[in-house]
């Protein structure tokens, strides 16, 4: 008895769980009868099926990932760049996606390469890099996205997003980029110290020039004070002097002699004739 | 899913159940099934009373206390920062919050425990894990900038949770999403800046783009995750060009050096300029008072002893006449000559009387010797020689 119960028990859950199956958020569900396609669209959740006459494949239902390998491009003005880019899909209908790539992952990102890398490539040679690197970057994934799309739904793929990564010079670019980097900072570098000698060399001819005119001025002040003097002394001596002009001849040279004359070491060849020695020869 | 993502360590990645408080073990639950089994058909066997009834009570019992402890099962416990994502059959129910939560245990309900105040982040262009201080990716870190140069930038993003519901259903592996974008966006921020305004001032400006363009990508792909902040690491010129980057440093600083330089020299030549010209008007009016007072005691002194010589005229000029020769006399040697003969030959030993008496004149004789004889001496000399004759000749 217990074991008829413990038997139907055992029976009724395998029953069970072979008649259900569930769908998760992140899944997608087809229900197949006997291989054909009877249902898509699960809700998320508890669903029914008949067991061994129904069969049920899940698909991942997130924005999964084609990120493609770097490949060579050729730009408008025929330079070769090196893309990486990567695609962001998700299923859009299982039915499709099943059928046309057997609902593989793999497979459906393959098939997108082929379809992005096409379509990459007429919006690479319409740009030169300029515009591929700055100025188009959303143009270009705009029109990726509108020109992949319609291929991509016979696939059952809906294109979320495309971006484009990198976009490389080769190689052999890149180094003379770099010459002319370096090409660049020298003529930076040029430029700076010859600045600096230009503004050394006009401080210090500035300086020079402040020096000039400075000492000039007070050279002029210098001689207007001194001829001020020489001015007032000489109205000073011709005011005094005046009075008696002979005198002052006699009284000046006087001083002049004394000054300019006997000081030592000098000799005086004398007549004896002369005024002041006319005692000197015979006493009157 | 990765497998330590986003949910930390405590669920395995496949059932996102939560093994702390998952339902006990299916092998052990058959296990003690069995015993019980075992034991209530075993007491059959052994023939007691009424074997049919009580192993209907004794299942009876044993499915009420499978029915408790698998309800009991069904109670799990949240950290702080953390969200449970409930789901019932695979489809979404509910989101709970940090505490004690029940739901209604496997195989019905499942949670998916999320971390959704945890710092992640992760590193574009660099490693910081490789040891050595920022090991450089080149693949990631150059890039070409709108005037096609290339630039060496590292960047790091810390990002959240922010919706657990969408972090966990939306997209595949967000974390490798948010590098992939972060790359893109990146090069597209950068490449739409030239490298100086990348490499100096445009950082904070360019990272702030960089945030708000990853941020709204990711939220058109509904990844439930929240930037909250892009560091750039770094922004350099490629290792390649690096010298010539470095130069050109220098020679801005070169630049500087010479204008200090040059305001040195300014400020030394002015002021001592200054000085000397303060000197010249100085000394000039020192000059022009002197003269004056001078001048004043001169008249002064004439004036008073005209005085005097008004009222002796002769007799005072004579004295000051004989007063003057002999203080010239006194002082100098002197040689009387009575030129009245006329034709005397008169002999002067003039070099020697000049000999005993002053250096000025001893350099007489050398000057003449100078002038006679041909121009052997080299030209310093020739140039002392007749500096010293023209002293000779002013004197």
């Amino acid at each position: 008895m217990g074991n008829k119960i413990v038997v139907a028990v055992v029976v009724l859950v395998v029953l069970v769980s072979m008649s259900v199956f569930t769908v998760s958020e992140t899944e997608r569900a087809i229900k197949f009868r006997l291989g054909e396609i009877v249902a898509v669209d699960f809700k998320p959740g508890l669903h029914f099926k008949i067991p061994l006459i129904n069969n049920v494949k899940k698909f991942d239902a997130r924005i999964l990932t084609m990120d493609s390998t770097p490949e060579r491009f050729l730009t408008a003005e025929k330079k070769n760049v090196i893309v990486d880019s990567f695609v962001k899909w998700r299923i859009a209908d299982v039915k499709t996606f099943y059928t046309s790539v057997g609902g593989d992952i793999n497979q459906g990102n393959i098939r997108l390469d082929q379809i992005i890398k096409d379509s990459f490539r007429s919006e690479f040679s319409k740009r030169d890099i300029k515009q591929l690197v700055s100025t188009d970057r959303s143009a270009i994934r705009e029109a990726l996205i509108t020109n992949v799309s319609p291929q991509a739904l016979k696939l059952g793929i809906k294109i979320v997003d495309v971006q484009v990564k990198r976009i490389d010079l080769p190689n052999e670019v890149s180094s003379s980029v770099y010459q002319r980097m370096e090409a660049e900072r020298a003529r930076v570098a040029r430029e700076f110290r010859s600045q600096g000698s230009e503004a050394a060399e006009r401080i210090r001819a500035d300086a020079d020039k402040q020096r000039e005119i400075i000492l000039a001025n007070a050279y002029r002040d210098s001689e207007v004070l001194r001829g001020e003097g020489d001015a007032k002394a000489a109205d000073i001596f011709a005011k005094g002097y005046s009075e008696d002009q002979d005198f002052y001849a006699f009284y000046r040279s006087m001083i002049a002699y004394k000054q300019s004359l006997g000081k030592s070491g000098n000799i005086m060849v004398l007549e004896p004739d002369s005024d002041f020695f006319k005692f000197f020869k015979n006493k009157k | 899913m990765s497998w330590n993502e986003p949910g930390g360590d405590k669920k395995d990645p496949w059932s996102g159940r939560n093994n702390e408080n998952s339902p006990p073990d299916l092998d052990e639950v058959i296990r003690s099934l069995q015993d019980k089994l075992g034991g209530i058909f075993g007491g059959r066997s052994g023939g007691g009373g009424d074997p049919e009834g009580a192993a209907m009570k004794g299942i009876g019992y044993l499915a009420a206390g499978a029915l408790v402890l698998w309800g009991l099962s069904g109670f799990y416990t949240l950290d702080e920062g953390t969200r449970g994502v409930v789901t019932r059959f695979g489809a979404y129910i509910e989101t709970t919050s940090p505490g004690l939560n029940w739901h209604i245990p496997a195989p019905i309900e499942q949670v998916q425990v999320i971390n959704v105040e945890q710092q992640r982040f992760i590193e574009v262009g660099y490693r910081s894990g490789s040891g050595q201080a920022l090991g450089s990716v080149p693949k990631e870190a150059m890039m070409l900038t709108k005037d096609e140069n290339i630039v060496d930038v590292r960047l790091a993003v810390q990002y959240q949770v922010k919706d657990a519901k969408d972090y966990a259903f939306n997209v595949l592996d967000p974390n490798s999403t948010l590098k992939q974008v972060t790359e893109s966006v990146e090069r597209g921020v950068i490449g739409a800046s030239n490298m100086d305004f990348v490499l100096t001032e445009g950082r904070s400006e360019i990272v702030m783009a960089i945030k708000a363009e990853i941020q709204s990508v990711m939220d058109n792909y509904k990844a439930g995750i929240l930037v909250t902040s892009v560091n750039l690491q770094d922004a350099q010129p490629p290792e390649q060009v690096q010298g010539a980057f470095e130069d050109a440093i220098r020679a801005r600083e070169d630049k500087q050096r010479l204008i200090n330089e040059a305001e040195a020299y300014s400020n030394d030549v002015v002021p001592k300029a200054r000085g000397a010209a303060s000197r010249v008007i100085q000394e000039a009016e020192g000059y022009k008072v002197k003269v004056t007072a001078e001048a004043t005691g001169d008249v002064s002194r004439f004036s008073q002893l005209l005085v005097e010589y008004k009222k002796a005229p002769a007799v005072t000029k004579e004295r000051i006449y004989i007063e003057s020769m002999e203080s010239v006399l006194e002082r100098s040697n002197n040689v009387l000559v009575d030129v009245k003969g006329g034709n005397n030959i008169m002999y002067l030993p003039l070099d020697k009387l000049t000999n005993k008496t002053s250096e000025e004149v001893q350099a007489a004789p050398v000057v003449h010797e100078s002038v006679s004889t041909p121009p052997v001496r080299e030209f310093k000399s020739d140039i002392r020689a007749s500096s010293r004759e023209r002293d000779v000749r002013g004197r």
